[in-house]
Order: C-alpha cells, then sequence, then structure tokens
C-alpha cells in the first residue's frame, strides 16, 4: 500500500507492503542505515526514531502506520543545535566504544534535552532506560548527556 | 530474526469506520502494536486483517464530566503520566503508567491495547481496577459497558466479541479525602515487566475506612481485586498496624502460577504480596490523609 510521510523534513511516499516495520522500511528501502536492528522486540532502542517529535522503537511500528506523520533520525538532526553538543559530549566523555548503540541513545538524549534541557541524573537515567548499551556501562553516556545539557 | 507475517492493514479515520472493518471475520484492532507486533512476529497472532487505530482521534483523550474520569482506550501511557487531572486525582494510574516499559514504548502504547491484551501483569489493569474502573465496549450494534473486573476472561483473554472495540475507560472522580498508590516489582527498576504489582485505593471518613478497593497483578489468571482483603479494612478504623496485619493475609490470598517456568517463584510472589500490599495501603493512607 501506499505510504506518504515526512522523513527528516521531507515528504516522501512509498510503497510498503502491510507487514513492513519502520524500521526495515528505513534501512532496506529507504538507505536509512543509522537506525540500527537489534532486537526487534522493544528492549534494546538501537532502532530508536522520532515520530512525530517523540522517541519510539521502530521495530515495533509498521509502516502503514506512519501515513501523515513526521518521521526523524540522526540524519535529519546533523546541524540541529542540540544535537550539535550531545555529539561533542558523546565524544569528548568517551560515551561511544563500538558505537552500535549510539543513535537511538543520541535519539533519547535528544528528546530528553528538548522538553528538559536541565535534567537531573535520575531524569537522565529514566529517559534511556529503554536503551541498551553492551560496551560503556552508561556511566559516560550520562555524564555526557548532563555535559551537554551544561553547554545549552 | 523472525519475520512479521504478511498481513493487510485498513487505516479507518473514525469509530464507524473502524468498527465497520470489525465486523470482517479475524478482523483484529491495532493500537500501539508493543504487544500485537510481536505476537505476529512471534507466530502467537493468527490475525491477518489489521485494523489501525492510529487515526481514530476520537479515541484519544483523557476528560472528566459527569462525576467520571473518562480516558480512550487509545491514550498513550505517555499521555497519562503528563495529564494533571491523573496526576491530582487518580495517582495511582499515573504512577503505573510511568513504569510501563521504556518511554519509547510509553510513546507507543495504548491504555486500551494494555488491558485488551489482558496480560495477568498488566501495569494500568490493577490501578483501573483500584479506581473501580468501568470498561466502554462498543461494535457497530451498539455500546455496553461492565465493569473492568469483568473484561478479563483469562491469561491474554478477554470477554469481547468478534467485532468489538474497547472505546473508553472510566471512573468515578476520586473525591477529598481519598489517596491511591501502585507498587511494582520486576527483575529490575527500569523497563521491566511486573513480577508482581499491587494498587491500593482508600477513602477516609475521619479515622474510618469508608471505601477501599486492592488489586493485584500477575498473581492470578488475571488481574483481580482482593476482596478478602477489602472486608477486612472496610468500615473500620484504619492505621499502619492495622495496614500490616490485614497485608500479611495477603500469603494465603493471591494465588499465583505454579509453573516452574514463570517470572519467578509462587512462594517467592507470596511473600511479596503482603510487602507491596503494606507498601501500597500506607502510601494510599497518606496520601487520603493529605487530601482534604
Ligand atoms: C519492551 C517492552 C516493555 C514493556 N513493558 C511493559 C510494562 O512494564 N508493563 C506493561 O503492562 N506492559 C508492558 N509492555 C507491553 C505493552 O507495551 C503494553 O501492554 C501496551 O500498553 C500495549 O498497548 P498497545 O497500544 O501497544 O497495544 P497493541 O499491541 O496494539 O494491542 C494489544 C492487544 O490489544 C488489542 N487491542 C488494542 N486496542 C484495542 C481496542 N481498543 N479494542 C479491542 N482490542 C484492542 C489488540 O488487537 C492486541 O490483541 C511492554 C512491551 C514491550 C515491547
Ligand atoms: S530493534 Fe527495536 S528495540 Fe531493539
Ligand atoms: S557503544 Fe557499543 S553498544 Fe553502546
Amino acid at each position: 500500500m501506499k505510504v506518504s510521510f515526512q522523513l527528516n523534513g521531507k515528504d516522501i511516499e512509498v510503497e510498503a507492503p502491510g507487514n513492513r516495520a519502520l524500521l526495515d522500511l528505513l534501512r532496506d528501502d529507504l538507505g536509512v542505515k543509522s537506525v540500527k536492528k537489534g532486537c526487534e522486540n522493544g528492549e534494546c532502542g538501537a532502532c530508536t526514531v522520532l515520530l512525530d517529535g517523540a522517541p519510539v522503537t521502530s521495530c515495533l511500528v509498521l509502516a502503514p502506520q506512519v501515513e501523515g506523520r513526521a518521521v526523524t533520525t540522526i540524519d535529519g538532526l546533523v546541524d540541529d543545535p542540540f544535537m550539535v553538543k550531545l555529539r561533542q559530549a558523546f565524544l569528548e566523555d568517551g560515551a561511544i566504544q563500538c558505537g552500535f548503540c549510539t543513535p537511538g541513545v543520541l535519539i533519547s538524549s535528544y528528546a530528553l534535552l528538548k522538553g528538559n534541557p536541565k535534567p537531573t541524573a535520575d531524569e537522565v537515567k529514566k529517559a534511556i532506560e529503554g536503551n541498551l548499551c553492551r560496551c560503556t556501562g552508561y556511566v559516560a553516556i550520562i555524564k555526557a548527556i548532563l555535559h551537554a545539557s551544561e553547554r545549552i | 530474526m523472525n519475520l512479521i507475517p504478511d498481513v493487510e492493514v485498513h487505516r479507518p479515520k473514525s469509530l464507524e469506520e473502524a468498527l465497520k472493518h470489525m465486523e470482517a471475520p479475524g478482523a483484529k484492532p491495532l493500537a500501539g502494536g508493543t504487544d500485537l507486533i510481536i505476537d505476529l512476529r512471534e507466530g502467537a497472532c493468527e490475525a491477518r486483517n489489521l485494523v489501525d487505530l492510529t487515526k481514530v482521534k476520537e479515541l484519544d483523550y483523557i476528560r472528566e464530566f459527569g462525576g467520571r474520569i473518562r480516558i480512550g482506550a487509545m491514550t498513550h501511557h505517555t499521555d497519562l503520566v503528563a495529564s494533571d487531572l491523573i496526576r491530582t486525582k487518580a495517582q495511582v494510574l499515573s504512577e503505573a503508567a510511568n513504569l510501563v516499559g521504556s518511554i519509547q514504548i510509553r510513546n507507543l502504547g495504548t491504555v486500551g491495547g494494555n488491558i485488551c491484551n489482558a496480560s495477568p501483569g498488566a501495569d494500568t489493569a490493577t490501578p483501573l481496577l483500584a479506581l473501580g474502573a468501568e470498561a466502554t465496549i462498543s461494535s457497530s450494534g451498539g455500546v455496553r459497558v461492565i465493569p473492568l473486573g469483568e473484561f478479563f476472561a483469562g491469561p491474554k483473554r478477554t470477554s469481547l466479541n468478534p467485532g468489538e472495540l474497547l472505546t473508553e475507560l472510566s471512573f468515578p472522580t476520586p473525591p477529598a479525602g481519598s489517596g491511591g498508590a501502585f507498587q511494582k516489582l520486576g527483575r529490575r527498576k527500569g523497563c521491566t515487566l511486573s513480577l508482581i504489582n499491587i494498587a491500593a485505593y482508600v477513602e477516609l471518613d475521619g479515622d474510618t475506612c469508608s471505601e477501599v478497593r486492592v488489586a493485584v497483578g500477575a498473581c492470578a489468571p488475571t488481574p483481580v481485586r482482593i476482596t478478602d482483603v477489602e472486608e477486612m479494612l472496610k468500615g473500620k478504623k484504619i492505621d499502619e498496624a492495622v495496614i500490616g496485619e490485614v497485608s500479611s493475609a495477603c500469603y494465603g490470598l493471591v494465588q499465583p502460577s505454579q509453573r516452574a517456568h514463570s517470572r519467578a517463584s509462587e512462594e517467592y510472589r507470596r511473600e511479596m504480596s503482603c510487602v507491596l500490599m503494606r507498601r501500597a495501603l500506607t502510601t494510599a493512607l497518606e496520601r487520603a490523609r493529605g487530601n482534604k
């Protein structure tokens, strides 16, 4: 079926069968490889994107459900001042090791700072509850998000 | 990785249109998809004819009228958490919604989906039972309203008939002198399913407990009220000592699964039901005292 939606600010129309997950639509049909496929169970958060500005796991959304809505990945936020600050802090604080979780974590942190630019450490932890990282142990990630928030 | 089987997805824009689609044999509603899409991937759902409710905006509301708080089935957990009405008048529900999954899951998942999925540990079910909720059910043929307790028919089974949608959950607006609290125990703190959860609601008249409802999740085939505990408290003087005594009775009143592979042992769930009941009732009492 036809699905029209906004991807990173651009209106697009794609042909997608009903059983296509948004995750697969983005990666396989539209070539957006920053969105990672981990568990396909809603648990790891590697596939996190913004849907109408709110972080969601794209493995649990069917393509037809995004009709008329706005999907944003880190690719659409490259020059966004919040994302620039976050990226910088992640690099400086060693919050990226293998990087597999990073796009998802960045999306979740971005959504947090947009709504709450000065979060507490507990609020940061709650905001990234749905993002698993096998490498960093989270300490560096939390520190980086708090650093980014200080610079906003 | 398991693939999602071929499905047809209808995208109605109104409740009326959705109910028409629901008349087709085997039609299955798709709300946030956080349970359903996993079931499809795992082969646990036979339905191939999905009715996507995403665009049915008339089922997405939280409002108060006629002395009741009314929540549309398509209300997301995030919206329950953000609602001042729910936080101030029905804190027990606000607390539970805030503990469903992660922010990503709360942004997708709906209260209607949580209730209709009918997991014994569904986190919004116990607070709604404690608030005395009713379920409004619609089909092309009309509307019926039943107590939420009658909605659950077993693990992952509801009393919905083919063609029916859950459209609203509603409960009497809790009066001054009332308080509620939710307690959840999972394997870890964040993004975790309930090993057991308990919701408590009390109304005070001076020191007397004039109304009380308590419900437990993941300790029976469905979320259930523990009426034995309610009877021990209703119409009596209530304080921390009474709560302590009553709560220890939970041990013999809950009926956790005895399956060896369940998420926690029967013994552990019985023990913890006493602890969580004491905590939930104590906090509910404190809040009722403060709610003048
Ligand atoms: C990672 C993860 C963590 C989770 N954590 C929790 C948790 O902590 N606590 C918890 O309780 N749950 C949890 N869940 C389960 C799930 O997110 C919730 O049950 C959620 O509320 C389901 O809502 P939904 O809108 O996504 O439902 P869907 O998946 O769309 O639907 C669920 C079922 O209900 C039916 N349905 C939906 N709406 C209606 C309607 N209006 N009328 C009739 N039938 C309907 C569907 O056909 C389907 O059978 C978790 C899930 C995941 C993936
Ligand atoms: S791939 Fe979507 S949450 Fe893991
Ligand atoms: S950096 Fe490797 S998973 Fe997070």
